[in-house]
């Protein structure tokens, strides 16, 4: 485990460091003046761009304001937004709570959904309930995200009535934030409305977080079943069969729980593809989050915003990727050894 | 119904023919590679077939619901938009940008995926793992936010989301390519090659690239699958094609704020996406299936 | 197996609804009941009307934190007295006394504790921020206060003068009729001068903009940017406390989203909605308007070639359709602009006829200009809704089919948030845009002086970046008579000159909507400047 562990770091470290790399060279690509790009500081007088200047290494040679970059960033100073002229690491711990709080449960949602439903198409192979839920999987990842967030609105908030269709929290209700996620907060605060505004909340979540998880628990579902068959597939459920185990018995004690591992390994893979998604849905369901802010950096060209956004999202998807990977080894014990020959 | 041979065919099909009648066999696939064909035609053929241009504002006709509703116009099939501008023309003009643009992202980003991809699959040592990590990083951005950052390098506008749907879409290419032309290379037969004295350009043009098409091809459809959503989502942002276009994303965006008086703004544009995507999804399904049907066999 | 997982999903199926289902207690009915919810089309540049012009920036501030000396009333917009109970005007019209009110309290915030209400010291400094250049506030903020400067009161002003603690003395250095109707207008705010010394000795000055502290019925709570700004009652405010308690401005910015916001119960009122017939066939909403006093147009920046150029922007004049413009953008809701000021205002010229729409006239003048070729073009179109124009850029795409008939090719420039486009354009980098301005108060002045005069054009707020110097002693003789008619005969030479000129081709003038659920009573809208909070209840 720990081999195991010290491969993840060193692999984590290696691509941040190629993300800042990727993000620094973003200043030079960017339109404009790349000292500006870099810090944000659209007003500053030439005495302070000078200071800039000097702080970051500008008079030495590009690994020296590679480094100096690096130095600022792990100091948490990603420049100023050029569009609001706050600093970024503040905006970004604004928003981010937002985005986590939705795509960790869309993500949760659809493995909850997806997996299950994919075994059952699995089971029932070849057979009615497989291809409807192939077609729907189709349907499901076909559909463009933002034409099914307008239609979730319309149907559920327009035409019921049962859901809100904009926000994080109904604006009637004052939380402070501590965490910044939404829910936790709303629990530490001492406001008298508290259940209710932890119930609308929730309320607030679940259309978002339907249209999010709707891709990725279809992709979810056809993991599943390929795995559940492959598994299925395989010897020891075939001497399971022969030894006379019922067919739930083998479902339930062999084959679930090692096409399960199948799919987690591959749940990390999604979660970009889920951000993606989520970023698009943010923007429709004025989600308060960093997809929604990226998005509207673009409109005002805040090209310090961006790189801070990349550098940002892109690290929380690593540590998801991570995460799921160490529930992977937790779950699997085969991958916890060092690898042997060819991957 | 009684067969004229008893004996099986002499004649061997290709590995293509294989391929295609494995493919047609299922009569869903059969019928989206028919919608598949016909949004192609769509979209060579779009400024010919369409009854109207996509800009032509018809002021008198402002918002006018589809034909088949009680104050629709058959001259405007689909309704027109709040310009007037007739919906059946600007969608079927927008297949030859959405869809159409989408196959060419595809074929682009193919070719330097594949160039790029057996090239790195003949290197190896540091080189290759820097190469390897660098993919990784690249692939675990989200697109969307890739492309997002390409359009900021280059501004706004259809042909450079163009170049950002193209660079998004290339690490998938090599990664595939690579691990693909690695796989083959470890084979017997291209030992035996190696051994009549072939260098690796010929091995690969000639005994590597043969085998691996089919599965290049269908990462193509997933690919393309996922270009038609981006370029219709960078369009609904309004990132992409400039405000006139007819481009799909770019309409399901201008028809948001008319949604609750001409809902069809909406409806049809995204229709025609979902069509599309699915067409091409059971296009590349269909590969799949026959890839796979060929292998167990 | 397939039962077990079933009566899983079933329990968490049902529970889960059960959890939701019970929302509506009386708890939160009280809370929602107290409390409105405003959805506002766009941030406020600054929480001190004095320092920007934007229709959003009064809307927000203006008549929600603070008072004025006069207002004007809702109904007819004669002056009438706000903290100013009473007034006199010297015979010359060069001394104007202002009587205030004693009872006028100053908001408590957890930033600023009042020890004393208002009197003419507050007065004194408000005034004297904008007018005084070695003022140690009259940087603070950027030192642009719009309306002062456009109405060129520094100029007029000489002196503003403490009598007692409760009146104050302006002296003119000559006389002029709009000033008791600029003293009304919303941008000339009362702060507090014991919160500014506060600031001052916390060395916070620009603070002064971003926690206000006024005397109006609602005091600042909270400002999350581009997202909502939270007020709540002020307790002790001098007409009576608000029935609201809370009043939330909920920034969205997309027009679908306000009137979604609307049709799902999530905002109880909507600022400038769209698809009104959509909004007329539900029964527990209410759509209403104003004439206000506005106008759209497209400007030039005459400023840049080929715009510098009086040739081409009389061509471009002729090339604009406005009729088609009005039934695709206004859906007839608006009356064609002939000139710059609406039919309403008694300086209405009805001699001055609107351009006829005559692409041969245009392509003849854009050819004696020398661009017989035609060129291109960029078009600004503003990125929010207002009412002078409800639809910027399918405006703008009316205007590129126009156009290209007459060989110019039109490039749409949109997207930017409306604070930084106003900025982009306040510097000039456009070559020309659609916008539009609505009346601060009912002098027609209102409509020349901050659109086209020459010291806008250097304050920022003259997009057009046109000077003219005819035109500027037209507009100032006009303030200094007292006689409505020899006002009319200059105003009339002024349009007349400005439909020679052409600096900018005027569009529209329309009304303003607002469309609310039926639970909310009072009047928001005013004809004039922003809207108005104080009042308005809810059951």
């Amino acid at each position: 485990m720990l081999i195991f562990t010290l491969r993840r770091l060193s692999l984590f470290i290696f691509t941040i460091l190629l993300l800042t790399l990727l993000s620094f060279s973003l200043s030079f690509l960017f339109p404009g003046d790349q000292l500006i790009n870099l810090t944000g500081q659209l007003n500053a007088s030439p005495e302070q761009l000078a200071i800039l200047a000097n702080d970051y290494n500008q008079q030495f040679g590009l690994l020296s304001q590679y480094f100096s970059y690096l130095n600022h960033l792990f100091h948490g100073e990603m420049g100023y937004s050029m569009n609001s002229q706050l600093p970024i690491a503040t905006e970004v711990l604004n928003r981010l709570p937002a985005t986590i709080e939705l795509t960790c449960v869309a993500l949760l949602v659809a493995m909850f959904f997806g997996i299950p439903i994919g075994f059952c198409a699995a089971i029932y192979h070849r057979k009615l309930p497989d291809n409807l839920i192939l077609t729907v999987a189709m349907l499901g990842y076909s559909i463009p995200v933002f034409w099914l967030g307008i239609l979730a609105i319309l149907v559920f908030s327009i035409q019921l009535g049962w859901l809100p269709s904009a926000g994080q929290i109904s604006l009637l209700f004052e939380i402070e934030p501590v965490t910044g996620l939404q829910l936790i907060d709303i629990l530490l605060s001492d406001n008298e409305y508290k259940w209710q505004a932890f119930q609308d909340a929730t309320r607030h979540l679940i259309l978002p977080v339907i249209v999010v998880a709707l891709a990725p628990a279809t992709i979810f579902m056809r993991l599943a079943r390929t795995a559940m068959l492959e598994v299925l597939d395989t010897h020891y459920i075939k001497a399971a069969k022969a030894k006379g185990l019922t067919f739930s018995q083998i479902i339930y004690r062999h084959a679930m729980r090692n096409a399960f591992i199948k799919v987690i390994r591959d749940v990390g893979l999604q979660f970009a593809n889920l951000i993606t998604i989520a970023m698009v849905t943010e923007v429709i369901f004025s989600w308060p989050g960093i997809g929604r802010w990226l998005i509207e950096s673009i409109y005002q060209r805040d090209y310090t915003a961006i790189q801070g956004g990349l550098i940002v999202l892109s690290t929380f998807i690593f540590i998801v990727h991570i995460i799921i990977d160490f529930v992977y080894a937790a779950l699997n014990p085969l991958a916890r050894e060092p690898h042997h020959g060819a991957r | 119904m009684a067969r004229d041979k008893i004996y099986q065919e002499e004649e061997f099909p290709t590995p293509l023919m294989q391929l295609w009648h494995n493919f047609k066999e299922p009569p869903v696939v059969l019928i989206g590679f028919g919608c598949f064909l016909f949004l192609i035609v769509l979209a060579v053929l779009a400024n010919v077939i369409s009854p109207y241009s996509s800009v032509e504002n018809h002021l008198d006709h402002l918002l006018l619901p589809p034909a088949w509703s009680d104050e629709g116009n058959v001259s405007f099939l689909l309704g027109t938009d709040n310009l007037g501008r007739d919906m059946l023309s600007r969608l079927i003009q927008g297949t030859s940008l959405t869809f159409g643009l989408s196959i060419i992202v595809v074929i682009a980003s193919l070719a330097i995926g594949v160039v790029i991809g057996s090239l790195s699959a003949l290197t190896s040592g540091i080189k290759s793992s820097f190469l390897n990590h660098f993919l990784d990083v690249i692939l675990s951005i989200p697109s969307l936010l890739l492309a997002i950052i390409i359009v900021a390098i280059l501004g706004p506008g259809l042909e450079n989301t163009l170049w950002a749907i193209i660079m998004v879409l290339i690490p998938q290419f090599v990664h595939i390519t690579r691990n693909a032309v690695r796989e083959e290379f470890a084979k017997d037969y291209v030992l035996a090659s190696r051994l009549d004295g072939a260098s690796s350009l010929r091995i690969l043009r000639y005994s590597i690239f043969p085998n691996i098409i089919e599965k290049l091809i269908s990462q193509a459809t997933l690919a393309q699958s996922a270009a038609i959503l981006d370029i219709a989502a960078l369009g609904f942002l309004g990132l992409g094609a400039p405000i006139p276009m007819p481009e799909w994303g770019a309409m399901l965006a201008n028809g948001i704020d008319l949604f609750y008086i001409a809902p069809w703004t909406v409806y049809l544009p995204g229709l025609a996406i979902l069509f599309s995507v699915v067409a091409t999804n059971l296009v590349g399904e269909g590969m799949r299936h026959a890839l796979k049907v060929r292998k167990e066999n | 197996m397939a039962y077990s997982t079933q009566t899983f999903y079933n329990f968490f199926a049902l529970s889960l609804l059960a959890f939701l289902a019970g929302c509506d207690t009386n708890e939160t009915l009280s809370l929602s009941k107290e409390s409105i919810i405003y959805c506002s089309e766009g941030s406020p540049e600054s929480f001190n009307p004095q320092t920007v012009s934007s229709g959003t920036t009064i809307d927000a501030t203006s008549n929600q934190l603070y008072n004025r000396l006069l207002e004007f009333d809702p109904t007819d917009n004669t002056i009438i007295p706000a903290i100013a109970k009473s007034w006199h005007v010297t015979r010359d019209g060069k001394m104007i006394t202002f009587y205030l009110r004693k009872d006028v309290q100053f908001h408590q915030t957890r930033y600023f504790t009042p020890t004393r209400a208002l009197n003419a010291d507050d007065v004194i400094f408000s005034f004297s921020r904008m007018l005084d250049v070695n003022h140690e506030y009259h940087p603070v903020s950027g030192g642009k206060y719009p309306f002062f400067q456009n109405a060129q009161l520094a100029e007029l002003i000489s002196s503003v003068e403490k009598i007692n603690e409760h009146t104050v003395r302006f002296q003119l250095t000559r006389p002029d009729s709009s000033f008791l109707a600029n003293i009304g207008s919303d941008s000339a705010v009362i702060l507090s001068k014991e919160y500014a010394d506060q600031l001052l000795q916390l060395n916070t000055m620009q603070e002064i903009d971003m926690l206000p502290v006024g005397t109006g019925p609602f005091k600042f709570k909270w400002y999350s940017s581009s997202s909502f700004i939270r007020y709540e009652a002020h307790e002790n405010y001098w007409r009576g406390k608000s029935k609201i308690k809370q009043l939330v401005f909920d920034i969205t910015p997309r027009d679908t989203g306000r009137l979604t916001k609307l049709l799902a119960g999530e905002c109880d009122i909507i600022a400038y909605p769209i698809a009104h017939e959509k909004i007329k066939q539900h029964d527990n909403l209410i759509l209403e308007s104003v004439t206000a006093f506005n106008v759209g147009y497209l400007g030039f920046n005459t400023a840049k070639p080929p715009f510098n150029n009086p040739l081409v922007r009389k061509a471009l004049s002729y090339a604009i359709n406005k009729q088609a413009i009005l039934d695709a953008v206004y859906t007839g809701q608006a009356e064609i602009a002939n000139g710059i000021i609406p039919n309403s205002s008694w300086a209405y010229d009805e001699t001055i006829s609107s351009q006829e729409y005559s692409i041969n006239k245009a392509q003849e003048l854009l050819s004696e200009a020398g661009y017989s070729d035609g060129f291109s073009m960029d078009l600004w179109a503003m990125p929010v809704q207002r009412s002078y124009n409800p639809d910027a850029v399918t405006m703008a795409k009316l205007i590129q089919a126009d156009l290209q008939k007459i060989g110019i090719e039109v490039d749409i420039v949109s997207g930017y948030e409306w604070s930084t486009f106003l900025r982009k354009i306040t510097d000039g980098e456009h070559q020309s845009v659609l916008l539009g301005w609505s009346a601060d108060h009912p002098d027609p002045d209102n409509f020349f002086s901050p659109m086209l005069s020459c010291s806008s054009a250097i304050t920022g707020s003259n997009r057009t970046f046109w000077c003219n110097e005819k035109f500027d002693r037209l507009i100032k003789r006009a303030l200094q008579t007292n006689s409505i008619n020899k006002r009319k005969v200059l105003y009339s030479k002024a349009l007349a000159l400005i439909n020679e000129e052409v600096p900018l081709i005027p569009i529209a003038h329309s009304k303003r909507f607002q469309a609310r659920s039926n639970n909310i009573n009072g009047k928001l809208l005013r004809a004039i400047g922003g809207i108005d909070f104080n009042g308005v209840t809810k059951n």
